[in-house]
């Protein structure tokens, strides 16, 4: 198991950086500008209530939802923002079409493509998007389902799979595509209790791979055992940053052990 | 002696048999050409529709309004002669004078085009709107273009959700074919028509004539119901 | 724009909306009394009276409503027996036959609305109903009927709409209504968009008023659905 303070943060420069991002919806200002850097080999947990703008937070990383101002960097390459009517704009979509291939997401409720079976789901991106030959990408596709035991099912659709298995799916559907970093945004909300287990401990294992994960979650041991750095929203800032013993021990930040108590009882 | 109901629906010198069968092939004819440009029109309808500027809402609007208000058979009319009215000035104004009409043919297939283009305008976009626009997210999260999320995602989705509603349509461009007797298109009930009138026998023409109607619909109908169960595999459980 | 030409045109097809009117009205009565019949046999326990049924049905959804005009205005002429029969002047006319048609058509596509609309009433509600002590008729009228009603209500609209614009239809076998007066003004004067443009506004006149009241009798049906203002 990883130790939290393993993760090495010196002599690497941000794969994920935002400075003053800032996001509203109407007269709603969901994020109060964020300045926020992930390293490589970080394993991050945004953790926050509902409504404190940890998701939306997420989905500004790779621009599926516009923040409204601030900076993103990604690679070290600032991605070009120019200015809308209420938000900001893409300035380059071929740019971030392109970094959106080594930032994969995980979606709550799975997303997979209901046409497509669940190999065709692996294929996709890396054949078409990144035009990789179909005969190197279906073994590492198959290899991929192995590891997250779904071989057998590889010929089904998704409507015909489990919860637990779609989520299983969608995230050997973002690891083909050889991502830098792993976005995962609330990944086992929409699941049955029973089927929880099976996602995480997946999870788990790519964490202790060393790989680049920021992950939304109500998930509070999970994040705990998993994360080398904890980072609390609320209201839309960040209201404390810091490992999971920081965090955890109780008594760092008053806000976040009310959260985690109230989270407990709940 | 006159001939009997074989003889005349059959392939000899008194048969009629062949001539039917030709025409019935200018139905399908007409109504696969009119079916497909109205799916042009319905994809264009729907893009106008989904818009989130309002002129081209407003246009759309005003398509399908039209074609979905005002009977078929005057829509057929408009485009006959005002058609041959309009081909006729500007081949008179590029140095051209006599009179000019375009073929019924191309006549009767505009005109079902449009008015199946405003039906399937509805087809299109309802199924548009039943889309998961996590599926779409996905993609786009995966770093997919726009022009590889339409053809990858949502066309094939989009078909998908909206076969069923474009198999009734197709049925109803198949009927409406029958409408372009009145231009004088020798399709399956103009072929009856003549049928009926050289032999005085209404009762048995206009009758092979909804036979005809019947099995072709069946026909059609029963390959778009295979081709909806193939399509809707991903979907059941 | 030529006005005293479109005013001119305007008065001598709204001469034909009465007729128009007519066989809409006519034949939705017809078609809804054999609807019913319709219905009624195709869900009845004797098998000869549903394949009746099922054959109408698919009959006259599945042929074009001209070639059922055509049958009947000139196929029915050849039957002997009808031509000697108290019916005949009735059926050489082509207002009735084009009545006839029409009310044929529909009832067919109205059957088809009926029987979906009884199968949508959800089970429980009318197991609710036996649990309550009703039955038979009591049942139907209570419960069944009403509740079919407002799921077939909407369909129905669409229905009477493209009842409205079937009966151009007639205009083919000299019925003067609406495009009737429109076909022989077109091809008088060759001025097919203006005279389009007027009939247009005509019918889609007509399919707004039947939308309208259509809206207006769902609402009072659905009131339950409404939120109570206070």
């Amino acid at each position: 198991m990883t130790s939290p303070m393993q993760a090495n943060t010196a002599n690497t420069s941000p794969v994920i950086a935002t400075e003053g991002l800032r996001k509203h919806f109407g007269t709603v200002e969901v994020l109060k500008g964020i300045d926020f850097s992930a390293r490589d080999g970080e394993v991050i947990s945004i953790l926050g209530a509902s409504g404190s703008g940890k998701s939306t937070f997420l989905r500004c990383l790779n621009l599926l939802e516009m923040p409204s101002a601030g900076r993103l960097h990604i690679f070290g390459e600032e991605v070009g923002l120019r200015a809308g009517k209420d938000r900001l704009r893409i300035a380059n979509r071929r740019q971030v079409d392109r970094l959106r291939t080594q930032v994969a997401m995980v979606f709550q409720n799975f997303c997979l493509w209901s046409h497509m079976t669940v190999l065709e789901n692996l294929m996709e991106a890396p054949v078409h998007v990144q035009g990789r030959s179909r005969a190197e990408i279906r073994e590492e596709a198959e290899a991929m389902l192995a590891r997250v035991g779904l071989t057998a099912r590889r010929d089904a659709y998704p409507a015909q799979l489990s919860g637990g298995q779609q989520q299983r799916a969608a995230i050997a559907r973002a690891l083909v595509m050889k991502p830098r970093v792993l976005l995962f945004d609330e990944p086992t909300s929409a699941l049955d209790p029973e089927l929880v287990g099976e996602v995480l401990k997946v999870m788990r294992d790519l964490a202790d791979e060393g790989r680049t994960m920021l992950i939304v979650t109500h998930e509070m041991a999970f994040a705990r055992d998993v994360s080398s750095r904890i980072l609390f929203l609320d209201q839309g800032q960040i209201g404390a940053e810091g490992t999971p013993q920081q965090l955890f021990g109780g008594g760092h930040n008053p806000r976040f052990d009310q959260f985690v108590s109230r989270f407990n009882q709940g | 002696m006159t001939p009997g109901t074989f003889e005349l629906l059959g392939f000899g010198p008194q048969g009629w048999g062949f001539l039917l069968l030709k025409a019935a092939g200018t139905t399908i004819a007409a109504a696969i050409c009119g079916f497909f440009l109205g799916s042009l029109f319905g994809l264009l309808g729907a893009a106008l529709k989904l818009s989130s500027l309002l002129a081209p809402r407003m246009i759309g609007q005003f398509y399908t309004t039209i074609f979905r208000g005002v009977p078929e058979i005057l829509i057929v009319y408009l485009l006959f002669f005002g058609g041959s009215v309009a081909v006729t000035q500007v081949m008179n104004l590029g140095g051209f004078p006599g009179f000019y009409s375009l073929p019924v043919f191309v006549i009767g297939v505009i005109a079902i085009g449009l008015v199946s283009g405003a039906y399937q305008t509805e087809a299109y976009r309802s199924a548009f709107l039943r889309l998961n626009r996590g599926q779409i997210e996905a993609g786009a999260a995966c770093g997919m273009p726009r022009h590889l999320l339409l053809r990858r995602i949502i066309a094939p989705q989009t078909l998908r959700f909206a076969l069923p509603a474009l198999g009734n349509i197709w049925q109803s461009v198949l009927k409406e074919t029958s409408l372009l007797s009145v231009i004088g298109l020798t399709e399956l009930l103009r072929q009856a028509g003549t049928a009926a009138g050289s032999t005085r026998q209404p009762l048995l023409f206009y009758g092979i004539a909804a036979i005809l109607f019947l099995i072709i619909g069946r026909m059609t109908g029963a390959a778009l119901g295979g081709l909806e169960r193939h399509l809707a595999k991903p979907w059941s459980r | 724009m030529d006005w005293p030409f479109l005013i001119d045109v305007a008065r001598q097809l709204l001469s034909g909306v009465p007729l128009t009117l007519q066989l809409a009205g006519s034949g939705l009565l017809a078609g809804g009394v054999l609807a019913v019949l319709v219905a009624s046999a195709a869900a009845s326990g004797i098998a000869p009276l549903r394949w009746i049924a099922l054959a109408h049905v698919e009959v006259f959804r599945g042929t074009p409503l001209l070639v059922q005009i055509f049958l009947i205005y000139y196929g029915l002429g050849q039957i002997p027996e009808l031509r000697d029969s108290f019916l005949w002047p009735f059926l050489r006319e082509p207002y009735w036959c084009a009545i006839l048609a029409l009310a044929l058509n529909t009832s067919a596509y109205t059957a088809e609305i009926i029987r979906g609309a009884l199968q949508a009433v959800p089970e429980g509600e009318v197991e609710a109903a036996r649990a309550a002590g009703m039955s038979g008729v009591l049942l139907r009228r209570r419960i069944t009927w009403p509740i079919a009603l407002r799921h077939g209500i909407a369909l129905y609209g669409s229905e009477v709409i493209l009842m409205v614009k079937a009966t151009s239809l007639a205009s083919v076998i000299t019925v003067a209504e609406v495009t009737n007066i429109s076909y022989r003004l077109i091809s008088s004067t060759y001025r097919a968009l203006e005279v389009f443009v007027v009939a247009g506004a005509i019918y889609l006149a007509l399919t707004f008023l039947v939308s309208l009241a259509v809206a207006l009798v769902e609402r009072r049906l659905n009131a339950h659905h409404a939120h109570r203002r206070t």
